[in-house]
């Protein structure tokens, strides 16, 4: 019953897009607009609303799909005594819904939502309102929408809105919408058109559907030559284009997985391989850097608000924020305990586990053991669409961090006078010492800048994955295997190692698995290591024992 | 004491016979003292010392290989884990048709669609078959990656790191669902062993039994090991390898036995262990279960014959009881009192006694036992 | 000197126990019971919050008056997240403790290790989190949702609502597993053609489809393959999907679905492992509109829920347990389980005039009831509850809004194969 109501409501939509359409006399009547929507919202009777929402199905004005997006996520109120709906326009401000101006809001307000059958409906009616959208990347998505349903009502719709699309783009993803759609619901030519077009443009939602009609197709008794053979040359045309598409999409998610690993083991390779000291608390010190960026946005969200310009940049203070943080965790924990352990790696193992332990059950007493949340602000949510493969800010942001990361370290090391020393230091410790060098404070000061590299990588890490107290142990055991196949002391191989452990990872990925890929992964380290036994760049040195 | 006897002083020999007496004595005690007296020893207390004597056997598995050849091994869990999972085969098989599916395969594979056993489970219907896999696949395992990593001469973190890639590696392999091991669950709800009903007494008794005596036999067998030369040549390769490369020996070959010994070792320990835990599942093969390992050897005393045995024990029954009495914050005192032993007793409990007599001996010399771990660079 | 360390080492072995028995025999007037749940490690991320409501209860109820008279002493211990230690643990608290009941448990591996323990020692224990049935065990009771009492109610109202099509993703363990074997002998029998339900099908041995569904390994964090996939099965408008994921990885699994463009209108996701608790990490703003199936919701307009809910936030500001976070605290169903189980063994300890647990699980079958903030819950035979079910759908400030309650919703355990 539920179904043929939907389908009559749709039929009469369509219907009246179609002929308003085609009358070219869809107002765009925003006074009028807001006028409907007010009433729809104000409104408690079902007949009321139907109605209502008729109206605004004649009404094509842009400012629904807006009212119906805050609608949804709980932006509109209502007040009885005022009889006024309000919207939220900004931090703590609101508009009155029918005149458009800024309006303290009664105190008898209550949050309005639309019931779950409305939502739906008024979905439809933005979806169709998309299709007119002043944003063309809307007016696609939409078309696709339609053109994938495969819904033979939809059409017509499309027709009409191709042949009045200015934009190429736009014409374009019209006609493959038409096309996906004929694939269904056309006749047996306008099907070899439908297929030849969504070949020749690479349209992979098109694939499996092609594949299905080139299978039954050939499957009958009598066997359309021209239908099959149009049909499995634009298979191989999608699917050569996929397989680049592909290999692009591992090339980059390679990237951003070794950009993930280098940021989380260059501090480690800082502190084990130049000052020989086996940090097994460097997790805790990712998960002090996550949880920095929680307290920054806690902070800015309190005083500043969500939607505020404060709001938007508070990653970009909380970066600096958590490296200090961590640094001086690293400072502490190198004065205090690490200075005492030097060229004793295996003491130092333990002694950092201890406090490894020791940090994670202070951070989940004080925090919680629950994962915290973490948001990203605007300018990093979302993903680019590089010719099909989506590439998310977040990942871009971090493989540009991580190139940044590298390139400040190495010019730190060999540019100024603390890398000076550090490396004079990492040589011969007492030499260096005895040429003048403050050893001690030169170790403090490399503790602290590869703690502090673990707690920016900390709050990457929290733009896109669970912040917690535990979240360092995901971590740790890549982070070792990482710096030891890069060489013990090197941070070139470092970087290299993690980039390939990256790409190889994300490349078996999609021909093993997950768990299948990261076991692969695992045991070709293991085999690595035994024709390279000191990693891709083994230190070298004179001693026989090192 | 005589040169050719086994102990190295009055204290060692003193330790192993009181260890001899518990082990006898404990299961006696459960027998014939009557319940709520003072003397009683309940059968949960048995298996739960029982698995402390496993633990135990474990770490002087790792003491062997670590405290006396040099090779911190990060991965030991894995070796335990597979001689557990080798005997929890046997166990679950016993299980008969009394699972929830009433079938005589294990609920798992009724979820994954078998409809019979698979031919490598088949053998495991004999205990025996399953004892000698929890000694022998181990024992492969150690020595496939032995031979690979010695001979290509790694060693020190680089093996180390290896070691722990490796148990990662089993650990999420034994976690897929459809590895035919029982995926994240595991094996348990075990019914029968060697014929008897699971949780009768008896079958604490002799499982504790059997772990004592599985202690002290490796005990003797690794104090035998080490007064021999063989023992000799191994102290050799941990303090410097390359000098018994140059003297003749095959380092790689004393190595990778060594290596295989102690795995199997371990997977003997294993064996017993499942029984009395009730459970084994892929998170006993988790890089932290290694660490942990490394923590009971290094608090007891590595190096020292008997420190592993005093160290897994200590540690466990302080976390047995931290883990009820400050259950919010037994992580903290484990991990000061690991810190502890870390920095203030580098020779372990064990070393404690000779660290006291050298502290407040009446030779004071210039120097005070604070700057000694600096000046140790 | 050999004997003289024998004994040394067996009375401090016996010290110990000697120390925890004594502490036993001090409070006569209390009544103990154990509090089995991960303190530490990864399953604390959920259960911690069951502890804070267990203690909770127990204050709530020596304030008034204790049980039968006596006082309730809890003996909090962490299984942390180690299936052994949590076998060790329950055995403790029976031995050791000697506790009438205890409440505890959230996986299914740390119940199915504690399972042989309490029926060796011919204990209690309350089990309060979801699970996948398939068990009855004489010494469990399970106060938790069964399958027909979140999942297929949940298929219910989407078949109504006139969904044809499901996508099955999970994680890769026991509770997807045999959910989605009982949903899918469900879904034929409600005449659903098998090329509907996607996420691929698993075949037995001689190669009959069985059941269906996607897993993804624990901590799995790269859905966009299979966000691509739901895309295209989502296309014609009529399908949505079924989750079984747990944990951590319903974060990355929400963003990418978020980022993809699709929307709650187009493709609902029903989950049955988040509730309220896990929802504050999820980004709640892209989820409106999505669906849960619990017995609770925090957001139930009951006065029980309402009075529940002050209560709870009252005490959390008072208590000075270690660890607990008093702000931004939510309620959720496991957390009202847990509740509700306490004062129905309440309920059954005065039925049965005794604390003895033999006793007090025949009082349990012979069924008892107690109103709780999820409305009133009734003992059944069969070990589980009579309940009320609800079915809520997502807001954008991580609440679920009740669209439909389904009364008196009797626990089944044993599903698989029940429907022709």
């Amino acid at each position: 019953m539920m179904i043929t109501n939907k389908f009559n409501f749709m039929k009469t939509l369509y219907l009246l897009f179609s002929i308003l359409g085609m009358m070219g006399v869809v107002k765009a009547d925003e006074t009028k607009a807001r006028e409907v929507l007010v009433a729809l919202i104000s409104s408690s009777s079902k007949s009321e609303e139907a109605r209502y929402v008729e109206d605004l199905t004649e009404l094509g004005d842009p400012i629904i799909a807006n009212v119906v997006a805050s609608w949804r996520v709980g932006e509109i109120s209502y007040s009885k005594s005022q009889d006024k709906v309000y919207i939220v326009s900004g931090f703590e401000t609101y508009e009155d819904l029918l005149t458009g101006a800024v309006i303290s809001p009664a105190g008898d307000r209550a949050i309005d939502r639309p019931s779950r059958k409305l939502r739906k409906k008024l979905s439809r009616i933005v979806d169709f309102l998309d299709l007119k959208s002043p944003d063309l990347e809307k007016r696609m998505a939409a078309s696709r929408k339609f053109g994938s349903s495969q819904k033979p009502e939809f059409i017509e719709v499309l027709r009409e809105f191709e042949a009045k699309q200015d934009d190429p783009e736009v014409a374009a993803a019209f006609r493959e919408s038409i096309a996906m759609s004929l694939l269904e619901n056309g006749t047996r030519d306008e099907r070899i058109q439908s297929v030849k077009l969504l070949g020749d443009t690479y349209v992979f939602a098109a694939r499996d559907n092609i594949a299905k009609i080139l299978k039954d197709a050939s499957s009958g008794e009598t066997v359309d030559e021209e239908l099959v053979s149009s049909c499995k040359s634009a298979l191989i045309s999608i699917d050569g284009r996929q397989d680049l598409l592909d290999i692009v999409g591992t090339l980059f998610r390679g990237l951003s997985t070794g950009s993930v690993l280098l940021l989380v083991s260059y501090g480690l390779a800082i502190t084990f391989g130049q000052m020989g000291v086996i940090n097994m608390a460097h997790g805790e010190f990712i998960a002090l850097g996550g949880y920095s960026v929680y307290l920054v946005q806690n902070y800015v969200l309190k005083h500043f608000g969500e939607s505020s310009v404060m709001y938007e940049w508070y990653f970009v203070i909380a970066l600096p924020i958590a490296f200090g943080v961590t640094a001086l965790a690293g400072c502490l924990l190198e004065k205090g305990l690490i200075q005492f352990l030097y060229k004793r790696p295996l003491e130092s193992l333990l002694a950092t586990w201890a406090v490894s332990m020791i940090m994670q059950q202070a951070l989940r007493l004080y925090f919680g053991a629950a994962n915290v949340s973490v948001s990203s602000p605007e300018w990093l949510s979302g993903s680019y669409d590089f010719g099909g493969v989506m590439m998310s800010y977040n990942r871009i942001a971090l493989i540009v961090f991580a190139i940044f990361v590298v390139i400040v370290t190495s010019l730190l090391l060999s540019k100024t006078n603390w890398g000076l020393h550090v490396r004079a230091t990492m040589q011969n410790r007492q030499m260096a010492s005895s040429l003048g060098v403050p050893s001690s404070r030169v170790n403090m000061l490399t503790f602290a800048f590869g703690s502090g590299l673990a707690g920016l990588a900390g709050a990457f890490i929290a733009q896109i994955g669970n912040v917690g107290p535990s979240m360092g142990q995901t971590y740790i055991v890549d982070s070792f295997m990482v710096v030891v196949v890069g060489g013990v002391g090197n941070l070139m191989g470092t970087a290299i190692s993690s980039l390939g452990i990256g790409l190889v990872d994300q490349g078996l990925q999609p021909l093993l698995g997950p768990v299948m890929g990261k076991i692969s992964v695992l045991f070709g380290i293991i085999l690595f290591l035994q024709f390279r036994p000191g990693g891709i760049f083994p230190a070298r040195s004179r001693s026989l024992d090192d | 004491m005589n040169r050719n006897s086994l102990f190295d002083s009055k204290a060692e020999l003193g330790l192993v016979w009181s260890l001899l007496a518990f082990v006898l004595v404990l299961p006696i005690l459960n027998m014939v003292a009557p319940e709520g007296s003072f003397l009683h020893v309940s059968s949960f207390q048995l298996s739960v010392w029982g698995k402390y004597l496993c633990y135990a056997v474990l770490a002087v598995s790792l003491n062997f290989l670590w405290g006396y050849t040099g090779l911190l091994c990060l991965g030991q869990c894995l070796f335990f884990a597979l001689g557990g999972y080798a005997f929890g085969m046997y166990l679950m098989l016993m299980i008969g048709d009394l699972g929830g599916y009433k079938s005589s395969l294990p609920d798992f594979m009724i979820f994954l669609g078998y409809s019979e056993l698979p031919m490598y489970w088949k053998p495991f219907y004999s205990p025996y078959f399953a004892l000698f896999a929890a000694m022998w696949v181990p024992g492969l395992v150690a020595f496939l990656f032995g031979l690979l990593a010695f001979r290509s001469r790694i060693k020190g973190v680089y093996f180390s790191i290896l070691t722990q890639a490796l148990t990662y590696a089993a650990a999420l392999l034994f976690f897929r669902n459809d590895f035919t091991f029982g995926g994240n669950n595991g094996f348990t709800d075990f019914k029968f062993i060697f014929g008897q009903e699971f949780y009768d007494p008896s079958v604490a008794r002799g499982l504790f039994w059997g772990s004592g005596a599985l202690l002290l036999g490796v005990y003797v067998l690794l104090a035998w090991l080490l007064k021999s030369k063989f023992g000799l040549v191994q102290r050799a390769i941990r303090d410097s390898e390359n000098r018994v490369r140059f003297s003749g020996y095959s380092t790689t070959h004393y190595k990778v036995f060594i290596f295989v010994l102690s795995a199997m070792i371990a997977g003997l320990a294993g064996a017993l262990y499942v029984p009395q835990a009730g459970i084994i599942n892929p998170s006993e093969m988790w890089p932290t279960k290694g660490l942990d390992i490394v923590v009971w050897v290094a608090v007891g005393g590595r190096g020292s014959k008997f420190g592993p045995i005093i160290g897994a024990i200590l540690i466990n029954l302080l976390k047995s009881y931290t883990t009820r009495e400050y259950p919010e914050s037994w992580l903290l005192i484990l991990g000061f009192v690991f810190l502890f032993v870390v920095l203030f007793m580098p020779n372990g409990v064990v070393g404690l006694w000779d660290q006291l007599k050298e502290r407040f001996s009446k030779k004071r010399s210039a120097s005070d036992p604070g700057d000694e771990i600096l000046k140790s660079n | 000197m050999k004997k003289r360390s024998s004994i040394l080492r067996y009375t401090l072995a016996v010290g110990v126990g000697a120390v925890l028995a004594s502490q036993s025999l001090q409070a006569k007037e209390s009544v103990k019971v154990g509090v089995l749940h991960s303190l530490s490690g990864t399953m604390a991320i959920s259960e911690t919050s069951l502890r804070d409501v267990l203690l909770f209860t127990f204050d709530e109820i020596n304030a008034n008056g204790g049980v039968l008279g006596k006082k309730i002493e809890p003996i909090v211990v962490d299984g942390a997240s180690d299936w052994p230690l949590f076998a060790e643990k329950a055995e403790q608290l029976l031995v050791k403790d000697n506790v009438s009941v205890t409440f505890g448990c959230w996986t299914s591996v740390s119940r199915k290790s504690v399972l042989p323990v309490y029926e060796k020692h011919n204990s209690l224990l309350f089990y309060p989190v979801q699970y996948e049935g398939e068990e009855m065990s004489p010494n469990i009771f399970y106060t938790a949702e069964a399958v027909n009492q979140q999942a297929i109610p949940a298929v219910d109202f989407l078949l109504e609502e006139g969904y044809k099509k499901f996508y099955l993703i999970g994680t890769d363990y026991v509770y997807p597993q045999t959910t989605n074997l009982v949903l899918f002998e469900y879904l034929k029998s409600k005449g659903i053609p098998v090329q509907n339900i996607g996420g691929g099908l698993r075949k037995d041995s001689k190669g009959a489809v069985i059941s269906a569904g996607n897993y993804t390994p624990f901590g799995h964090s790269d859905f966009q393959q299979i966000i691509s996939e739901i895309s295209k099965f989502a296309a014609s408008g009529d399908a949505c999907v079924i989750n079984t994921i747990n944990g951590d990885s319903n974060v990355p699994f929400f963003k990418e679905f978020a980022a993809s463009g699709l929307k709650s209108e187009d493709c609902p996701v029903v989950s049955f492992s988040i509730s309220e608790d896990e929802f504050r990490s999820l980004p709640s703003k892209d989820l409106v509109g999505h669906l849960g199936c619990w017995t609770y919701f925090m957001s139930i307009d009951s006065p029980t829920n309402k009075k529940f809910k002050a209560d709870f936030q009252t005490w959390l500001t008072k208590t000075n347990v270690p660890g607990i976070v008093k702000e931004g605290r939510v309620t959720c169903s496991p957390m009202v389980l847990s509740y509700n189980g306490v004062y129905l063994w309440k309920a059954a300890v005065e039925k049965a005039g005794t604390f003895d647990p033999v006793k007090v699980m025949e009082a349990l079958k012979s069924g008892v009831s107690f109103d709780g903030p999820g409305g009133t819950v009734t003992s059944q035979k069969n070990h589980h509850l009579t309940k009320t079910v609800y079915i809520g759908e997502t807001l954008e400030n991580g609440q679920f809004e009740v669209v439909e309650t389904l009364k008196d919703v009797v626990g089944e355990p044993f599903l698989k194969g029940t429907f022709k």
